[in-house]
Parts: C-alpha cells; structure tokens; sequence
C-alpha cells in the first residue's frame, strides 16, 4: 500500500493504514484519525506500514533541494457573494 | 438488463445526470411517467411516490425522504446546478460555487454495519459527468490549505464503489482542515451512531454562503458554514447541526425550517410542515477517539463517549438568524 503512495506527487491519493486517513496533496500528506498499534503480529504489521510511510516523507522532504521554511499557501481570494 | 434498457429507452435527456446505479434504476422514471407498466413489486412504491408532495425533479428519489429531493427557493443558487446520482447518494451540483449545493444519502444500519471495513485506498477526482467549465479540478484546491471536505463521508457507504464514488469533487467543498477533522467528523460520528441505534437515518448535508463577501480558492468558493440536516422516521422529527468553517469547536443546533431560510434551499420537501419545525435533539458530537462512529470497543477504552467538554452547542439566538435573515434579504 505504502509503495504506491508517493508523498507530495499529487492531489489525489487517499491511503489508510489502521483508521489513519492519510491524503496526499503536492504540499502536505495529512494524517487523520487514529490508529492502535497492538502489541502483536497486526500491530507489527500496522507499524511497517507508518513506518514506511514516514520514511517516504522524509526522503521526499530530504530530496527537496529548495524546501522552505514554511510551506506558501495560495491567499483565497475575496469575492462578492454570487448567492446574496 | 432490465433496469438499464428501462432507464434508457423512457428517460429523455434533462437537467439531470444519471451515473449508473445500483439502487434505483426504475425509480428514476418513476415520477415522470406514472403511466408505464411496471413491474408489481414497484406499484406499491409508485403510488406512495404519488401521494407524497412534489420535491425538485429527481432520477433517484431512494436517497431522499419521503422520494422527495430538494427545491432551490433561492433564485441565484438555481442558475448552473446540475443534479448526479451516485450509488449510494445524490448531489446538487452547482457551476458557480463548483460545490455540491447539497448532498443527500439515507443511512440503514444494515449498510453501516456491512461498512465496517473501509478501502485501503482511494483517490480525490473531479466529477467527469459535470460540464469542464462547471467542475471543480483537483488544481482549484492544491496549495490552498483548505482539505476537500466531504458532504456524504465515504465511512457511512456499504460497498467499495459507493465509497469511491464520494471522493467525487461533486460532494466536496473547501473545509478548513480543523473543522473537518474536528467538530464535522465528531459530527459525522454521531449521525452514524444514531442511524446504527435507531436503524435508519435521512441525512442532507451541504455549504451555506453567507454575507456580501466569499473567499474563493482557484475557481471554487469557500462556504462560509456547513450543515447537516437529520430526519429520523423513527422519531418524526428533524433538525440540522450547523457550524462555521473555521476552527470552531462549537455547533449549532436549527430547526430545518430555519435551516432551509439560512441556505435558501427547503431541504425536506416531502416532510410535514410541523416536522421541519419542530427541531430535534441532536446527539453530540462524538469525540475524535470514535469517530466512525460503529460503536468500537476494546480499543483504548475512550471509544463510544460524548465529547461534552470537546465539542459544545451554541446558542443560535433568534437574533442571529434574523441577522442572516437580512443579510441574505429573504
């Protein structure tokens, strides 16, 4: 599961480990929910996959030659209520 | 075989778009041409359908109460709305806000429990039957900060390809990620929870925009609050959980009738009058340590609690909704 899901590659990629809803997006991956790691084969097996998952981020963040600071959102725009 | 042929041959092209559906391939026609022969098991339904006071047209009344789909009361939401059906929902699509107006789904408890297990994986994508200039593009939300909000969540579907078919733009819109990873999944969580104890729910859920600005991400608009409307046939009764879009931790609790004021929509057309104003007492939100909602337990021991301290309700004074009222020059 973790190995088809490339961290900041798109807009479209939703994968669950446990009930961790995990998103992609092309400037953050969100985590959502929660998730119990066991203490046995389940919960082993739940922790490679978030481990996994962390390691990609990490590599993508390292890989990322200009990462900045602090991530820019695009400011919404105002705009008058089409509705009103 | 039937179904489709069916669909096709009595369903001339209209307002409204079709996916292909599970549900309620016939009952699409039903309303439209009551004259066909049908097969019997579906007089039965033709005829209450029949009885019951007309909703806006619709090609699948299963996912609305009473068969009855919303009526646009509000002129200038009416103007680019386009109706789709999914499997286990329906939308209003609007071309302005490129949002759902509304997204309608009935919950059964048969279905919540067959939906114990989610997809391991899925993918956000904009609504391919929607025209290109009325569709929201997975570009319009990147880099915006806002998540893509779903209006029907994909926990409350049975099968896969329902749960699928809601990461659909068409049921998203832009949602502070706060707000929907708090108080509307708390919110979300206790519409299941009450769907699973009283064994079915009617549940339309959507964006209001209110006040003389909106902010806008690439060409979708933000709302301003969303809300969701319960109707539980057990109890009679109906009411709508309304909060702003920002990080509130604090709902609201509205009549629908007050409700369908605020958004410009009658959202249960198909219901008494004394229904929709009456209001309900809604269940709190849950917290976020069971929020599907199914009544999990042995994990951790906090599933299944209220949230009292986490997630409170407000007050909507009277004062406020008529504040609304003007803003919005009804």
């Amino acid at each position: 599961m973790t190995e088809q899901f490339k961290p900041y590659a798109n807009e479209a990629d939703v994968i669950r480990i446990g009930d961790l809803e995990i998103e992609n997006r092309v400037d953050r991956v969100t985590l959502t929910g929660n998730i119990v790691l066991s203490r046995d084969k389940a919960g082993l097996a739940l922790a490679k996959e978030l481990q996994a998952l962390v390691e990609g981020v990490v590599k993508a963040l390292e890989a990322d030659k200009a990462l900045p600071e602090a991530v820019e959102v695009r400011q919404a725009q105002s705009v008058k209520n089409p509705f009103a | 075989m039937f179904r489709s042929f069916f669909f096709k041959k009595v369903l001339p092209a209209g307002p409204c778009h079709a996916k292909p559906s599970t549900g309620c391939g016939i009952l699409r026609a039903m309303p439209r041409f009551p004259s066909f022969a049908l097969p019997l098991p579906l007089l039965a339904c033709l005829a209450a359908s029949l009885a019951l006071p007309a909703g806006a047209a619709t090609q699948c009344p299963a996912h609305f109460a009473a068969g009855s789909a919303p009526v646009v009361t509000n002129p200038k939401l009416q103007a680019r709305t386009q109706e789709v059906c999914f499997e286990a929902f329906a939308v209003l699509h609007s071309g302005i806000s490129r949002t759902p107006l509304y997204s309608a789904e009935h919950l059964t408890r048969a279905n919540l429990e067959a939906a114990q297990d989610l997809s391991r994986k899925d993918s956000f994508h904009p609504e391919s039957s929607l025209p290109a200039q009325d569709r929201a593009e997975l570009k319009d939300y990147a880099r915006s900060g806002y998540d893509r909000g779903h209006m029907s969540p994909n926990a409350d579907f049975a099968t896969r390809s329902a749960q699928a078919e809601s990461f659909s733009l068409a049921n998203m819109v832009p949602q502070v990620h706060a707000n929907n990873a708090g108080i509307w999944a708390g919110i979300e969580g206790a519409t299941r929870q009450l769907a699973l104890q009283e064994g079915e729910l009617y549940v339309v859920s959507g964006p209001a925009f209110i006040g003389s600005d909106i902010k806008q991400i690439g060409r979708v608009l933000v709302p301003t609050h969303v809300w969701k409307v319960l109707y539980s046939p057990k109890q009679q009764r109906a009411g709508a959980y309304v909060v702003t879009n920002d990080e509130t931790r604090e709902y609201s609790s509205l009549s629908v009738a007050d409700l369908e004021k605020m958004v410009g929509i009658s959202l249960l057309p198909g219901l008494p009058q004394k229904v929709r104003d009456a209001g309900m007492e809604l269940p709190k939100p849950v917290s976020p340590h069971d929020r599907k909602g199914k009544g999990k337990k042995g994990q951790g021991g906090q599933g299944g609690q209220p949230a009292e301290e986490e997630f409170t309700l407000k007050d909507f004074s009277r004062s406020i909704l008529d504040a609304i009222g003007r803003a919005i020059k009804h």
